[in-house]
């Protein structure tokens, strides 16, 4: 085994949107707090491709084939504390 | 080793049973089905029983009789009927028994499925993140292949629709009132391009099925229905599927395509001779993508063969004449059976108003479930 630094760069493959709250143990707002993310499939490079978060959920902003970032996002805090997570944003 | 009949099958409604436990649904459906066959428990030699909810299937013995058989519990998440339905047939194919019954019961809460994501392997920041969801998956799929195959949202519609006035059909649907394209196409979205009547809802049920020898079938019916294949498959390198984080560059097909292809060539039989088919609809997408995964259609041709109403009762490639997922709901660990149901009674003309017209003499069922495992049951006269 050894460690590869994936590109921070990709393409998007396949994505939606989440509409409604995920079940628990989900560490983002729920209930009235809840907005809705999308989600995608990201390619990075010809390594590999990754799930996760889009700062995009409107289905008229997303593509097929368009060029997406890794960057960090507040979910929740946690008496005071920021915790982040990362998700993708369009380039 | 012997051919596989099927003599007897039995069907609890599937829908929402307060005060009902699933082993006490279970219990009517193995009744119902030793009736079928017109048999009685003390015949059956060994059982087979899928759920997720109920740990120990095997404990229904202790509701239908203390006979002392061999009893297996099996569980492949939303293909737990196939496995069920395979260890039933091989016990028979194989010279071990002459009589077994597979049974599948469960009783879900309403809502999606939520689950510690441990349990099938998944590290606990995927559910913490709001990814661990298979509806989340199912979007995904379905709208990617929507988008590279040409599929309009109006066909997921069509899918629905149609599924729902099969249901109205069948008095052992959890939904029976159909429902217009455009309140399906309006209601909220969900995962997109799936709304909420897009997917099935997890509910309660049970279903089972009794096998015999084939050349003893004749002792209690003169409407045998004979298994010809049942393949499971798991996923392969390079197939996204539901509940995983990652996947790599290169593509491969999924789990139901190879499961299919293994089915049809073990039974002889082609796609084109099928003549009612049951698909996974866990959601609207998946009929549609199944469809051809399963190799009843090329990628993209559903556009058309749905508007033209080939997938309806009456049509050329009746699919789910039952409701399937999408009117019955799923009790995972008896969806599979109840398709198993719906295809003997169809095969032996015992459908009712929902009897596919012109003698069917095949049948196919088709499951799929986390984390990318497949069935495919081919059954016929």
């Amino acid at each position: 085994m050894t460690e590869l630094a994936l590109p921070r760069r990709g393409t998007l493959i396949a994505w939606t949107t989440q509409g409604f709250p995920p079940g628990r143990p989900y560490k983002g707002p729920t209930g009235s707090r809840f907005e809705p993310f999308g989600v995608g499939l990201v390619q990075l490079g010809d390594v590999i491709r990754v799930e996760g978060r889009l700062t995009e959920s409107d289905p008229g902003k997303l593509a097929f084939g368009m060029q997406v970032e890794l960057t960090m996002i507040p979910l929740t805090s946690v008496d005071g504390d920021e915790i982040v997570t990362f998700a993708f944003q369009p380039v | 080793m012997h051919d596989v009949a099927i003599i007897g099958v039995g069907i609890h409604p599937f829908g929402r049973f307060e005060g009902k436990s699933a082993m006490e649904m279970g219990v009517d459906a193995i009744t119902a089905a030793v009736a079928d066959a017109g048999i009685t428990w003390n015949d059956i030699q060994f059982g087979v029983g899928g759920s997720w909810t109920v740990a120990n299937p095997d404990a229904i013995v202790g509701m239908v009789g203390l006979s002392g058989i061999p009893f297996t519990n099996v569980f492949n998440a939303c293909a737990t009927a196939a496995s069920a339905t395979k260890a039933c047939a091989d016990g028979i194919r194989l010279g071990d028994y002459d009589i077994g019954i597979a049974v599948g019961l469960d009783k879900h809460p309403r809502g999606a499925f939520t689950e510690d994501p441990a349990l099938v392997g998944m590290p606990s920041w995927y559910a913490e993140n709001g990814q661990y969801l298979t509806t989340q998956f199912f979007g995904m799929k379905a709208n990617r292949y929507l988008h590279e195959h040409g599929i309009s949202h109006q066909t997921l519609a069509k899918v629905v629709n149609k599924n729902l006035r099969n249901g109205a059909l069948n008095p052992n649907a959890l939904r029976r009132k159909p429902m217009a394209e455009e309140a399906i196409l309006d209601s909220p979205m969900l995962n997109y391009p799936l709304t909420q009547y897009m997917f099935c809802s997890p509910d309660e049920g049970a279903a089972a099925v009794v096998m015999c020898r084939a050349d003893l079938a004749h002792r209690y019916t003169d409407k045998p229905v004979f298994v010809r294949a049942v393949e499971v498959r798991t996923r392969k390198y390079g197939a996204y599927e539901v509940n995983t984080t990652f996947a790599p560059v290169e593509e491969d097909v999924a789990p139901t395509v190879y499961a299919a292809r293994a089915a049809f060539e073990k039974a002889g039989i082609e796609p084109a001779d099928v003549d009612v088919i049951q698909l996974q609809d866990t959601d609207a997408g998946a009929e549609v993508i199944h469809m051809a995964e399963a190799g009843f259609c090329a990628d993209g041709d559903q556009e058309k063969l749905i508007a033209e109403g080939a997938t309806e009762i009456g049509g050329a490639m009746p699919v789910n004449t039952d409701g399937g997922l999408l009117a019955n709901g799923e009790p995972i660990g008896a969806s599979g059976l109840r398709q198993l149901h719906e295809i003997v009674r169809q095969l032996r003309g015992e459908a009712g108003d929902r009897q596919v017209p012109g003698n069917p003499k095949v049948g196919f069922a088709q499951l799929y479930g986390a984390p990318g495992t497949a069935g495919a049951t081919i059954l016929s006269t």
